[in-house]
């Protein structure tokens, strides 16, 4: 009895304590369905202020993915379901017009473990109107084939040609993103951004197979790959209507000879104070990889060094139409710190003229700020 | 790949060079003059976990995965 006063009175002190720091709290749920594939997709992210200068954020997720897909191990079209589970911590630090943060994440499923560390900063110049980004990271990957469904063992691996086969090969991917944004006038921001990666290691799927004459060949994608991409965004607000409207447009290369691209328009409308939606229209175009093909011939070494079945290296182009709505606590008159909750709904509908065919993307997100 | 990197960096701090020497002439937008700029479509319009899985889609079906600040995390889809 003694502890529970002793509880309840620790409860009430800090509940008449002064607010010393501020977070937030955003649980989501995601469901994507396309022809062969549906994933669930729970998460949760957190972001606290720490001390002073710095705030910390971490997030977990759990992909719940149901395929029959025979790239995810399917066998016999019959579907099978696996789960991946990842989870991350970050930290930012400002030291005047510097913040400088670090991040890690690790994600983990049957056939596939990922590890990832990256570092960060960004420069505040001219009064906050420029804000100039960089940061890198590498990921430490590591591929096997444990979720190849109807056989009694694990299928191993062919690293690459200079190995013998293993139970599971490594990827290891690097990466450089630097950016710039600058504030033009009271009503327009403008920002650009270059990425490098560069991967080295395992790339192909361990499950799909390519047709190589009459037969079928287990994928052999190159071991490496470098990809650039640069990308511009424009934001402008309509005062008179309370309308944003962004524009963006995205350049990618990659040294598999993969040229994309992503031209993206988006319309933000203000309904009131507390309600917005927003309507997305994206556009993505992409020629082939210089080693796809459709069929590959028995006897042409010279074409068959690389074999593979993936789509997402074929030529093809897409659309994707989105529409979001935001509604905070306040519009339908929830009280205290619920007010200023944020619900979100996301509807998107993804149509791509190859095998994949097209997909639908529905979430589902509350954001709550808080203050201890 | 030493080739493609070079030039990648290059490219990247000409890219650098010439935004800082371009904002540099730009009119100065004071604190409070920044009311509009404020708002939640003119800073970040996309949550953290949305971005997340909207990066983590795309690179599942589309060959131009990246462009997203960060590499890695799983999903067995090469």
């Amino acid at each position: 009895m003694r502890l529970q006063l002793a509880f309840a009175a620790a409860l009430v002190a800090g509940a008449a304590a002064p607010a010393r720091a501020d977070g937030t709290l955003e649980a989501r749920g995601v469901y994507y369905k396309e022809r062969a594939t549906r994933v669930v997709q729970p998460m949760l992210d957190a972001m606290f202020d720490a001390g002073l200068h710095g705030v910390a954020t971490g997030h977990f997720l759990v992909d719940a993915i149901t395929s029959a897909s025979a790239s995810s191990g399917a066998a016999g079209d019959k579907p099978f379901t696996e789960q991946r589970y990842e989870g991350g911590l970050g930290y930012a630090h400002q030291l005047g017009d510097l913040t400088i943060g670090a991040d890690a994440k690790y994600s983990t499923e049957s056939d596939y473990r990922s590890f990832y560390a990256g570092l960060r900063g960004q420069l505040e110049l001219g009064q906050k109107n420029t804000v100039l980004g960089l940061g890198g990271g590498v990921s430490i990957d590591r591929v096997s084939a444990a979720a190849a469904q109807g056989l009694g063992t694990t299928p191993t691996l062919r690293c690459d040609a200079d190995h013998a086969a293993e139970s599971s090969c490594p990827l290891h991917v690097y990466a450089l993103y630097g950016s710039i944004s600058q504030i033009i006038s009271p009503n327009a921001v403008v920002g650009v951004s270059a990425d490098l990666g560069v991967l080295h290691g395992f790339q192909s799927n361990p499950y799909r197979q390519a047709i190589v004459g009459d037969g079928l060949v287990i994928e052999r994608h190159p071991t490496a790959r470098n990809r650039e991409a640069f990308a511009a965004s424009a934001r402008y607000y309509i005062a008179s209507t309370a309308t944003t409207v962004i524009g963006a447009y995205r350049y990618y290369r990659d040294s598999w000879h993969i040229h994309a691209h992503t031209p993206e328009v988006r319309v933000v409308q203000e309904l009131g104070h507390d309600i917005d939606a927003t309507l997305r229209y994206r556009y993505y175009t992409q020629d082939g990889a210089y080693f796809f093909h459709a069929r590959y011939p028995a006897d042409d070494a010279a074409m068959t060094q690389y074999v593979s079945d993936d789509v997402k290296l074929s030529t093809f182009t897409g659309h994707t139409i989105e529409g979001k709505l935001g509604v905070l606590g306040d519009a339908v008159s929830l009280p205290g710190m619920w007010a200023a909750a944020r619900f979100e709904g996301i509807l998107e509908y993804s149509i791509q003229n190859n095998r994949f065919g097209n997909a639908v993307i529905a979430h589902l997100a509350l954001t709550l700020p808080f203050a201890y | 790949m030493v080739t493609g990197q070079v030039r990648y960096l290059s490219t990247l701090a000409a890219v650098i060079v010439f935004g800082v020497v371009a904002s540099s002439g730009c009119v100065v937008v004071r604190a409070h003059q920044r009311g509009h700029l404020a708002k939640r479509a003119m800073t970040d319009d996309s949550d953290v976990g949305e971005a997340r899985f909207t990066a983590h889609e795309r690179g599942s079906r589309e060959g131009a995965e990246g462009g997203t600040g960060e590499p890695g995390g799983g999903c067995g889809c090469n």
